[in-house]
């Protein structure tokens, strides 16, 4: 069953202006409940544009697009908000964790403008926390942490509002092959709970991870290939 | 706790992250409420004070004037007065300034007969021979005469008088009788060395005090020397005065309001590439644009509010703790030259009113507007690092 479909999209930056440029050519595709796909392509590609519009964080220029059977397109600014505070889970390639909170603090930030009451939102902190081992790093500046921690962080924040999408944009490119290992480690324990997970990366050793169940090949911002199709 | 409780909470920390920023702009902000609260406090005070006083004024006082300036007045002048109709008793009023060249303060000499029946002895009682004197408290402690004490004071012929003390005044205000030092009628006459026959002025009540207006005009024409002076007349120039004095500090004190709003608007709008980010990364995680606006909302209207407290609590601990120090000499005047009394606190609420109206707000807007700007920006720049 599609959770995501992506009809006719086509992305244009700076639209009507000398800089005009189109990222993103009438893509059209699904993604099912429950797969682990990844957006593969060079630089440029279009790659974290697509993951963009998906994790709505922006709307196409044309086309439409279907998250949980809603047409994410035409709503206003505050519902794209609540979708993606209570659908997705967001790791970025420079994690954007703050700096100056701890580590508690920078996963409990999806949770304060929602009516959860303080202690359960520190009971599911500390919960998630456990989960990807930094309880004892919890009172520890991000600054502090090393890049290794700093992404399983950003996970855990990721993972608060308990979504049932996970993005992740090149969430290898500042970790080694043993870190990347981990990484793919815990996405396996967050497919087998049922999550769909969309990764953006060209690193070859996810595009060949046996987790991986769907290949989105970009090149130019057109779509070169689905796999499986 | 609610959202918005939990906004606030995530707010605080926010300023505590940024304490010495956070610092710099509460310390401005204070100071500059301070110095504008500190004048209002003072003129407001002032003003109250002479309002206090004024309450027990005659309902026209009559001065004679020889080439526009105040002269002293035939004590005749009265008893063709007292044949107007409507007007009820009519006094001579003998007094005059003593500058005290020792302490180098001036002081206000009153004759007994000269409308002290309203004033309130804190200890002992009004003169009864031309050896005494009563003092208001300042003089009192100026001079260290305190209740039986001695005064010497130096008379027109240049000579040293001896008084001894009967009383010392209290009164609901301060500004009345602190530089006060009244002698029997007989005994100022003598002290200053009026002619015969002559008084300072003459105060006149009217039955009805409608007819005041009337009264004064009449008392003008009977005698073209005299200046009657209403005790409404009397009220609006000392409101003028203070609101003048008053206006010429707020003046000086705009350019500290210009200084501050620079920089405030400087801070505010001058929104790091940092805390773009931040409100970025609170969007690109499910934050509303409203709940960014909330956030700083509440980070402005913290730092505005604790500001503002604290620069009234200075301003007024500065005007009725410390006797307005800094700013005494340039409200008060002249009268810097009398004995140091004590202010009377006095809040004039719509003015803390308006002070923070013209702060609080303005500030937020400052705060807001540019966050607003950054905030409607769609969060997928943060995808883009």
């Amino acid at each position: 069953m599609a959770l995501i479909k992506v009809e006719d999209v086509t992305r244009i930056y700076n639209r009507g202006r000398p800089d005009e440029m189109i990222a993103l050519h009438g893509l059209s595709f699904s993604i099912d409940q429950g797969a682990v796909a990844v957006l593969k392509g060079p630089s440029g590609s279009g790659k974290t544009s697509l993951l963009s519009l998906i994790g709505c964080m922006c709307r196409p220029t044309e086309g439409k697009i279907v998250v949980d059977g809603k047409d994410i397109v035409k709503l206003p600014e505050r519902f794209l908000a609540t979708i993606r505070r209570k659908k997705f889970g967001f790791i970025f390639q420079q994690f954007h964790l703050i700096k100056e909170l701890t580590v508690f603090d920078n996963v409990l930030l999806p949770l304060y403008p929602t009516d959860i009451s303080s202690k359960k939102m520190q009971q599911s902190a500390n919960r998630i926390l456990g989960k990807l081992r930094l309880t004892e790093k919890r009172r520890l500046k991000i600054k502090h942490l090393s890049g290794g921690e700093q992404q399983r962080v950003a996970i855990a924040r990721a993972l608060i509002n308990d979504p049932m999408i996970i993005i992740a944009d090149e969430p290898t490119a500042h970790l080694d092959a043993q870190l990347a290992e981990e990484f793919m480690g815990i996405l396996s324990i967050l497919h087998d709970e049922g999550r769909t997970i969309i990764i953006a990366t060209h690193d070859p050793y996810i595009h060949e991870h046996p987790l991986v169940s769907m290949l989105i090949s970009l090149r130019g911002g057109r779509l070169d290939g689905v796999t499986p199709p | 706790m609610t959202r918005h409780g939990k906004i606030l909470e995530y707010a605080l920390s926010s300023l505590l992250r940024r304490k010495y920023k956070s610092l710099v702009i509460i310390v401005a902000f204070m100071l500059t409420i301070a110095a504008l609260s500190s004048v209002l406090f003072l003129t407001g005070s002032l003003k109250n004070e002479a309002t206090l006083m004024l309450q027990e004024a005659p309902d026209i006082i009559v001065q004679r004037t020889m080439a526009g300036r105040h002269d002293l007045i035939p004590t005749g002048y009265a008893e063709e007065i007292k044949k107007i109709r409507g007007v009820g008793t009519v006094s001579p009023r003998y007094w005059g300034y003593y500058y005290d060249a020792l302490v180098e303060a001036n002081y206000t000499l009153l004759g007994a007969g000269s409308g002290t029946e309203t004033l309130n002895l804190l200890a002992g009682r009004l003169p009864a021979t031309n050896s005494e004197c009563s003092l208001g408290a300042g003089v009192a402690e100026l001079r260290g005469s305190g209740d039986s004490g001695e005064l010497i004071l130096v008379n027109s012929r240049n000579t040293g008088v001896l008084f001894t003390v009967s009383g010392i005044f209290q009164t609901a205000s301060n500004l009345l009788t602190n530089d006060l030092v009244v002698l029997t009628d007989s005994a100022l006459i003598d002290f200053f060395g009026f002619p015969p026959g002559q008084a300072t002025d003459i105060s006149v009540e009217v039955r009805n005090m409608s007819e005041v207006p009337t009264v004064a005009a009449k008392i003008r024409q009977m005698f073209p020397d005299t200046r009657p002076i209403t005790r409404r007349e009397l009220v609006r120039t000392y409101d003028m005065v203070f609101n003048w004095r008053s206006g010429m500090m707020l003046t000086v004190f705009c350019a500290a309001v210009i200084s501050f709003c620079i920089m405030a608007w400087d801070k505010a709008t001058g929104i790091s590439a940092e805390e773009k980010q931040e409100i970025g990364i609170l969007k690109a995680i499910g934050w509303d644009t409203s709940d960014v606006l909330a956030l700083k909302c509440w980070e402005g209207l913290i730092i505005a509010l604790s500001s503002f407290m604290l620069g009234i609590t200075l301003g007024f601990v500065h005007i009725f703790f410390f006797d307005a120090f800094i700013l005494a000499a340039v409200i008060k005047g002249w009268s810097v030259l009398f004995p140091v009394f004590d202010l009377t606190p006095h809040l004039n609420l719509f003015h803390i009113f308006i002070m923070g109206f013209l702060s609080v707000i303005p500030y937020m807007a400052c705060t807001v507007l540019p966050t607003w700007k950054a905030a409607v920006a769609d969060p997928e720049t943060v995808m883009r690092g």
